[in-house]
């Protein structure tokens, strides 16, 4: 998975040689910024229940007729499901704030995520909506610094970009 | 590949759970001695021809049979292949320790090297004897605990702040022991 230590250690053995003191450089760099990002991942981690739940009443709150018969949002299996990918759209936002990089959301929720919706008939404006939502439900200081905020802002637009 | 972060990543994956709590505190001690793991890098790679050379001349020295005719360090081209192995494997132990996972070094060096031996015909004990010198003396350079007495005139003192480096030690130690294990 795509980081900025694999990076480094791909090069350098594709070069065949030790890791040399710009490879220490880089990784030293993104070791000072990884403590903000440690940050969102935590508050995340800890509140990931609400975030997921006020993001998911958001987009159902908009489209409302997704509650009616025969809709994405009608039953309470569906409901649950929903509010479930939400759920796993957060926790992929987690492990990208840990890893650095978006590897977790290409390789795990982006890579056919296309493909899913349309042949499940899904419609992806709600996602859209509940991201957008958490994106502006976040607040510095209130929920996280500025710089962690501002890591985790960064992902939810990744997320919300991959949709159109 | 992965480093400690993905690793993290992958393990909570398969309980599709979030990664908080215990996990990201252990993350964030990896963060904050991370200048550690740097130093132990750059000890182990600025002195990586030394440690190389010493562990094959230690290995020979112990079995003078490797360089007599019909030995697997016999003519030159022979020794020249077993430095440049030597060389190849402590350069995906530095990829280990940097990235503080071994799977850098699993795949990509330690998978069917044994095989590979084993039909090359290259003594798998000597190979695993080098590479346990390989081990202390790198360990010893981490900790910078080379003296003097032992290097005698090649002796080197990276300029180094001194601290507590037992766990990434210990660390490093696991990553030869692996190969070594991988070689038995």
């Amino acid at each position: 998975m795509k980081s900025v230590v694999t990076t480094v250690v791909t090069s350098a053995d594709a070069a065949g040689r030790y890791p040399s003191t710009s490879d220490l450089e880089s990784v030293q760099g993104s070791l000072q910024r990884a403590a903000a990002r440690m940050e969102a991942a935590e508050k995340l981690a800890n509140n990931i229940d609400q975030v997921a739940q006020e993001a998911y009443d958001a987009a159902i709150k908009k489209y409302s007729y997704l509650n009616e018969e025969g809709e994405a949002n009608s039953t309470d299996t569906f409901k649950s499901k929903c509010l479930r990918d939400i759920k796993h759209y957060m926790r992929l936002i987690n492990y990208c704030l840990v890893v650095g990089g978006t590897g977790p959301l290409d390789e795990w929720g982006i890579a056919g995520q296309r493909e899913v919706y349309r042949s499940l008939n899904l419609p992806t404006a709600p996602y859209v909506e509940a991201l957008l939502f958490a994106r502006t439900r976040g607040c510095a200081p209130r929920d996280m610094s500025s710089q962690a905020l501002n890591e985790y802002n960064r992902l939810l637009d990744y997320v919300i970009n991959s949709f159109s | 590949m992965l480093d400690a972060f993905s690793r993290a990543v992958v393990n909570a994956d398969s309980k599709t759970a979030c990664i908080g709590g215990d996990e990201l505190q252990s993350l964030k001690n990896f963060i904050s001695e991370g200048n550690k793991r740097l130093d132990a890098v750059n000890s182990i790679a600025s002195n990586s021809s030394c440690i190389v050379s010493d562990a094959v001349a230690g290995m020979i020295c112990e079995n003078q049979g490797l360089i007599q005719a019909g030995g697997n360090c016999y003519p030159n081209r022979r020794m020249a292949a077993c430095l440049r192995d030597g060389e190849i494997i402590l350069r995906y132990i530095t990829y280990a320790v940097l990235s503080g996972d071994a799977s850098v070094l699993e795949d990509r060096c330690l998978n069917g090297l044994k095989e590979t031996y084993t039909a090359l015909g290259v003594p798998l004990q000597s190979t695993g004897r080098a590479v346990g010198i390989m081990k202390a003396s790198s360990l010893a350079h981490i900790n910078n605990t080379n003296s003097e007495e032992y290097g005698g005139k090649r002796f080197r003192k990276m300029e180094m702040k001194d601290g507590d480096c037992s766990a990434i030690t210990s660390e490093a130690a696991s990553y030869f022991d692996r190969v070594i294990s991988a070689l038995s």
